[in-house]
Formats: structure tokens, sequence, C-alpha cells
């Protein structure tokens, strides 16, 4: 990744000594503002004349908070999981020339007195940083930072192409949306740009709400100004005068970040009437939504700007009549950061990354029970066990990988000895996920895979708009089922029952979000049927997580009669005399689990 | 004028007719519920399926194209229809008795057109409204019973005795319980009924019953 390395070359060449934090909302909830006021401090009581500079996240997100160092004559270095009152040590250390403390330099290929570099760690190697390019180094707020490092460039070279040059050059790049579906974004574009109307519009969607899903939130948050002049582009392309930034109000600092980029580029010129002396006159507003997950569904979208919110039947397809009815393209916010990197480093960059259907990179978010969480933009078709294995660096010790939860709740389960697949638009598809923003939650041995199915059915349930039959009551249905399955009062027929009305759903369903709902019902069913009958003919959990299938139990064996279990019971279902082993009264027990924290000595078991 | 061709037969109807427009004028019928023609087409209930160039979509409000070609009934889409029936009869509180449609009610017949079950006598019965047999006082097993006798015995004047086996809703079973307890049909007298046939009884009766009446039983 030696070009991202010189994209901060014009603020390395200065002879200062420079500490970059990082603050976004990631980074933020890990304590970075902190971590900011104790590097201030530590700076004026050590009386160093350093410039403290914000950046963005670089998406290594168990790094959190990290800060990177850089000085004349030592390599940047980056510091991982730094506490507030380890700064001024680590600083004084860093000025000496003692990088021990430190878990990476940047730029030195084989490391620096022992400290690796940071493109040998394999979470860094085998990225491909696209998209992401700027992410981490930049200053987001800053469009000076981003001009310097090609911003806008981009735009320039679109405004001197035409429209349909412009969408030539999308078509022949082969992206495809981000978002999910991954439907060819040249075809949208051109479907508005023959529309006839004095009016279009170019949405932005940033509305990401998938639960394991953040790719979005910290593009926009590092490098707003790439989502911006590709937003820009798009609405060159087809001829639109406005652009809306849709952002989930969940996520404020992305929104406000956008809102200050827009006003920047307002300011130099690339935004407003004329735009860099051209006669196309564009500008955009940042809409903040009240965050519901619908909204990421374009027609439910358009209506929320439009002050109501609820899914239409398609078609009309927002193409032709969309937002107050006039032609809209919507795309990504990592779609559109694509299509200004594309316009910034030329196609044959895209190109030579991706499948042959599938061009470029992708952005995934790994989480769940990995050592190394955090989002990492890899070509498209890369294996699920190269990033959860490689870049994620595996589950934790004792755990393995039981199945890995793709796309989020509209998404499916992948199970274990499918790990080799290849992360693409159709063969996720066809074996039952969907590629989605690009959210993986890996899930180990000790989860109950109806349990899992259960969580992402509740969600659903709970974000339906209930505008149409199938999903209202259907996916209420399927929670009901999923819930006696749990509880152990389900029947075999019951089985058949959710995989036909799951199927169902699907078919009829008015939307995407209907059409996708039962996705995780299905793709367990499918891929672990075993441990839903074991649910339902021995009445017994597999993994031991169903509360109403277990018993907690007293190993008398174990028990040394301590009698902390009884003290910490709120059901008052333990008894029994100090020194000798406890009982639990089954008949009383809530099955809360306390006693099996609480139990010193391991003697709880569930059974 | 585009041309469609609904189970393979062509008609030609106008650039803006919608799908169902296309079926209506080839002489077929597609089921409806939520659509009022030129009122409401919202495509929410999804009773109108048909199947258009091989995808599902609501007739009700897909627009026509060129050389459509529309399947109005197969398999499939009868198994959808049943699903999404059966779900809104799942959302709805059957109360044929006492209801004010008296039977004229576009949900039963489409259900009896289409197969559904579990649904009670009342839902085939005459005398539904003012003069039915339950609001009048008698112990008539109608609201308990399974549908498809054509309600013969209360349209006779005389109570249904539960022949065809009992219905294994249970919010069905407190809604019926409820009605026979405001009407002080006496509950031995309805438990020796409900034994006749010794056809279905459901294991909670008991307590179904203690929930509606607050009287041990």
């Amino acid at each position: 990744m030696g070009e991202a390395l010189d994209l901060g070359a014009g603020v390395q060449k200065i002879s200062e000594f420079v500490v970059r934090v990082p603050l976004a909302s990631c980074t933020l909830a890990a304590g970075a503002d902190k971590v900011l006021e104790s590097i201030k401090k530590a700076l004026g009581k050590l009386g160093l004349d350093a410039r403290v500079k914000k950046t963005g996240c670089m998406g290594l997100c168990y790094l959190d908070p990290w800060i990177e160092l850089e000085s004349s004559g030592l390599p940047p270095a980056i510091y991982a999981n730094v506490k507030p009152d380890q700064v001024e040590r680590i600083i004084r250390r860093y000025v000496e020339g003692d990088l021990s403390d430190a878990l990476a330099v940047r730029g030195e290929a084989n490391g620096f007195k022992g400290v690796p570099s940071l493109n040998s760690l394999p979470e860094w190697r085998l990225q491909v940083r696209y998209v992401s390019r700027n992410c981490g180094f930049i200053d987001p707020e800053s469009i000076e930072d981003y001009l310097r490092t090609g911003g806008y460039s981009g735009l320039r070279k679109a405004l001197k192409l035409g429209k349909e040059e412009v969408i030539k050059v999308v078509r022949k790049s082969g992206l495809r949306g981000r978002g999910g579906a991954g439907f060819p974004t040249w075809y949208k574009w051109r479907i508005a740009y023959e529309q006839r109307s004095d009016i279009k519009y170019v949405i932005c969607n940033g509305d990401e709400g998938d639960p394991g899903a953040f790719m979005n939130r910290l593009l926009a948050e590092s490098d707003p100004h790439r989502v911006l002049e590709g937003l820009i582009i798009a609405g060159y392309a087809i001829g639109a005068s406005k652009g809306y930034i849709f952002v989930r109000a969940e996520k404020p600092l992305m929104a406000d970040r956008l809102e200050v980029a827009v006003r920047q580029a307002r300011d130099y010129g690339f935004l407003g009437e004329k735009i860099l002396g051209t006669n196309f006159s564009f500008d955009v507003e940042v809409y903040r939504s009240a965050g519901a997950f619908v909204c990421g569904e374009e027609t439910a979208l358009i209506a929320a700007i439009e002050g109501r919110s609820r899914t239409r039947q398609r078609p009309p397809y927002p193409a032709t009549s969309g937002l107050w009815g006039k032609p809209t393209v919507i795309n990504n916010v990592e779609t559109l950061a694509h299509v200004a990197t594309i316009f910034q480093t030329g196609l044959e960059e895209f190109t030579k990354y991706g499948t042959e259907r599938s061009k470029g990179t992708k952005m995934f978010c790994v989480t769940g029970s990995v050592k190394k969480t955090g989002v990492y933009e890899v070509p498209i078709g890369t294996r699920i066990r190269t990033l959860v294995y490689e870049l994620a660096g595996g589950l934790p010790d004792g755990r393995s990988v039981k199945a890995v939860q793709v796309g989020g709740p509209s998404g499916g389960c992948i199970p274990a000895d499918l790990l080799d697949l290849e992360l693409d638009y159709e063969t996720l598809q066809s074996y039952g996920a969907i590629m989605g923003s690009g959210g993986l939650v890996v899930i180990d041995d000790t989860n109950c895979m109806v349990d899992v199915a259960k969580y992402f059915i509740t969600f659903t349930l709970a974000e339906s708009c209930g505008k149409c039959l199938p999903c209202r009551v259907g996916v209420k249905i399927l929670g009901d089922i999923l819930e006696k399955v749990t509880s152990g009062t389900a029947t075999i027929e019951d089985l058949e029952i959710l995989r036909e009305l799951g199927e169902g759903i699907m078919k009829s369903s008015l939307c995407a979000l209907g059409g996708t709902a039962p996705n995780p019902v299905l793709s367990t069913l499918r891929y672990f049927k075993n441990e839903y009958e074991e649910h339902v003919v021995m009445r017994r959990c597999p993994a031991k997580v169903c509360s109403r299938l277990v018993t907690y139990e007293i190993n008398p064996v174990r028990c040394r009669g301590c009698g902390q279990c009884a003290k910490n019971c709120p059901a008052s279902a333990i008894s029994g005399q100090p020194g000798k082993a406890f009982k639990i009264d089954t008949s009383r027990c809530t099955k809360c689990g306390q006693c099996l924290i609480t139990c010193p000595f391991g003697a709880v078991v569930k059974v | 004028m585009v041309k469609v061709y609904v189970n393979n037969d062509e008609v030609e109807v106008p650039q803006e007719a919608l799908v169902i427009d296309a079926i209506e004028k080839a002489g077929y019928e597609v089921p409806t519920l939520c659509y009022l023609k030129g009122l409401f087409n919202e495509a929410t209930c999804r009773i109108c399926v048909v199947k258009v160039n091989g995808k599902v979509v609501p007739s009700c409000r897909f627009p026509v194209s060129e050389g459509a070609r529309i399947i109005v009934h197969d398999s499939e889409l009868i198994r959808l229809r049943k699903i999404n029936l059966e779900l809104l009869l799942a959302t709805h509180e059957i109360k044929c008795w006492s209801c004010v449609r008296k039977g004229m009610c576009e949900l039963l017949s489409l259900s009896k057109r289409l197969g559904v079950e579990g649904l009670p006598v009342c839902s085939e019965c005459p005398l539904q409204g003012r003069s039915c047999l339950v609001l009048r006082g008698f112990p008539c097993l109608g609201p308990l019973t399974v549908a498809g006798c054509d309600a013969e015995c209360p349209r006779r004047g005389s109570p249904c005795i539960g022949c065809r086996g009992y219905i294994t809703s249970e919010d069905v079973w407190v809604r019926a319980l409820e009605e026979f307890y405001k009407d002080n049909v006496s509950l031995n007298e309805l438990k020796s009924l409900i034994s006749f046939f010794w056809s279905y009884l459901p294991q909670n009766l008991h307590r179904l019953v203690r929930e509606v009446s607050n009287v041990e039983y």
C-alpha cells in the first residue's frame, strides 16, 4: 500500500512533529476524545511544538483508540489501544527514538528496530485500500487535505467529458451497486439520463441499518468529500439539479461531516451555479432520517424525504418516477465513492481487481466472534475464510466457527464447511445469503442457530413498515413459531410451516425488506436442520442457549459449599449448608444464569 | 395499445392499463381484497398476485408491457394466495355470530373458494346477526365447530351439536366461551355438549373457562 502512503506525503514533508488522532464515532466511543485531551496536555508538559491532526478511522476497530506519531528522522509509528495516562510516556519515548511500544511503523518495508511495518501485518497487507485509501490519513473536515490527495480531479475529468461519455466510463468499469443487490450502476444512470424531465434528482443512500455493518459510516466520516464528489459526478451524468445525502439520524457525526464537506465544496466552487465554469449547476442537501431500517429501501427512502415513510410497489422505478415524481437515481455511499475514485485514478486501477462479473473492491465489516473486528476492503471474490482467518485473525482461542451470517437481517447464514465460498453477488445468492451492504457476523459454536434466526426475525418484525400483509403478519408468525421451537413446544409440522411460509413471504412481499426477511430462517433451516429437529423432537438445545430447554445443576463433586450461588440467586432457588454441596430447586429456578457466573469453582453446569 | 397474453389468449389494452384490466378484458377473474378500482391500488393484501413473465406481481398495481405473458392461476399462485389469506384470518377476530356483515363477507367467500380450513360453522350460517341462536341463548356449538356442512342444523332452527369436530384455535375458543358465558349458558351443559362426540377438546379447556368466566370449572 505504498500508494496510500504517498497520499499523506504533502503533510509528511514538513519537518515537524505531528500527532494524528482518529476522530470518528467508533474511536470516540473507545475514548479518543480523552486521548486527544491528554495529548494536548502532554505536549504542553514536554514543551514540544507539535501539530495535532484530527483524522478519520483506518477501519481496524480492534486497535481503537490508536494514535500515530510522526517526526522528521523517524518513521511514523502507530500505537494501539492507547489509554489517556499512557500518552505522555509514549510521546516521550518516541521523541527519544524508542519505538518499542508501537504496534507498527508506516513506510519502512522491513520494520524499524524490531517494530514491524504496517504493510507486513496480514490485516493490512491483504487489503486493497481502493475506496478507503484516505481513511485514517486525512482530516475529514479539511477540503485542502482531500485536494492534496487528488480530490475533485475526478470531477474535473468528468466535467470535460459529455454526459453520455461519463455513463460509458462507468459502464466500462463494470461497477455494481455496493448497497446489496448489485444492480449495474451505469444502467440506473442511463435510464434516468434518458428521461425527459426538467428536474431530476440524485440521492446518496447513507441509511445503513444492518446490525454489524458500519462501512458507510466509516467512509463518510473519514472521507466525506469522496462521497460528495461521486454524488456530483452522478448528478452531472443524469442531468440532475439537486442531490440529497440521506443519513440516519443515529449517525450524527456522519451527517455533520457531510454537511461540513458540502459547505466547503460550495466555497471552492464544486457546488452551486455553473460548477468549474461549465453550464452544470448542482446543489446538495444532507437529509437526516429518523432512523427506520425500511428507509434503506429505495421507495421508502424517497417517501421519507417527501414526508411519509412507506414503501410502494415498483414499477415505476425511481429512475423513471422517483422523488416528487421526477426521475431519481439512488446510489449507496460506497458506490458513489467508487465513482469518484474511478474518475480520479482511471479505469485500469479499478478493473484489475475483482471477478469476471463483478469488478473492483468491496468493504466488509467483520464482527462477532473474531479477534480483530474491523472494516476490511478486499477485492470482490475473496474467500470468506481469508477474511475471517487471515484478515480478522480468526476466532478467540478455543472457539470454532459454526456459521458466518452475511448481509445482515436480509442475508443468510453460511455454514462452516462452505467457508471457501467466494464473496460475490451471484455465489452468495445461490447459497441463500446476499452480499447486502457487506456485514459479516462470525457465529461460533456457543451460539444456537435457532436463537440467531429468532434474533434477526425479531429485528425485521420491529422494522417492518406494516404496509403489506405477508411482511406484517407473516414475519410475526415466523417469529411466533421460532419462539415455540426455542421453548420446546413446537411440532415437526411447524418446521414445514416455517419453510413454506418463509418462501411464501419472499415471493409475495411488496418490497425488498419482506422479500428477504425470511432469509435467516430459511438458510438456517437449510444448513442446520438437525439443530431445529433436536429442539423439536428431543426438546433439547444442543448449544445450551435456549433458556426454556436448559436446566441448571450443581455438580456435587466440584461444589465446595461456599454459598456464593445461593447469595446471588434472585429467585432464592438455591439452598444448602455451608461446606456441603448446594442444590438448585428447578421449580423455582428462573434460569437467569447468575449462579453460573458467580461460582468460583465451575460447579454449576447447564444440562 | 399494447398486446399482452393472458393464459395464452391475446388481448389489446391501452398503454397505461394495469395487469388486472387485461385479465378482466380477457374474461378471466382474479380474486382481490384491498383493490378498489380507481380508488385504491396500493397492493397491500397481495391476494391478487399473478405471474407476469414468470415473476410474481400484484395484478392490481403492475402496469402492462408489450408482449407480457400473464398467468392468472397456477398451483404456486393459489398456494401464495392461500398463505396470504390465512395470514389475514390469523389477525382477524372471527365473531361471525355477531358480525354486522351477516355472512355477506368477501373474506369468508374467498376463504371458502380457496379452501381455507378452520372457519366456524357461523361463517356459513344464515342466522347471523340478530337471529343467531347463540345470541338468543341457545347452546349452539356453531362458533366452535369446523365449517363445511353449510350450517344445516341452525338453518332449520336447531342448535349445532358439533358433529364436524372443533376448531383448534385457542382465540376462537376464548371468544366463543365469552359469548356463551354472557348468555348464561350453563357451563356444565356446555361441557356435556362439547364432550358429546369426544372428537377434540383443547388440553387447557379448564384454563380457558377460568380465564373467561372466573368460575372454577
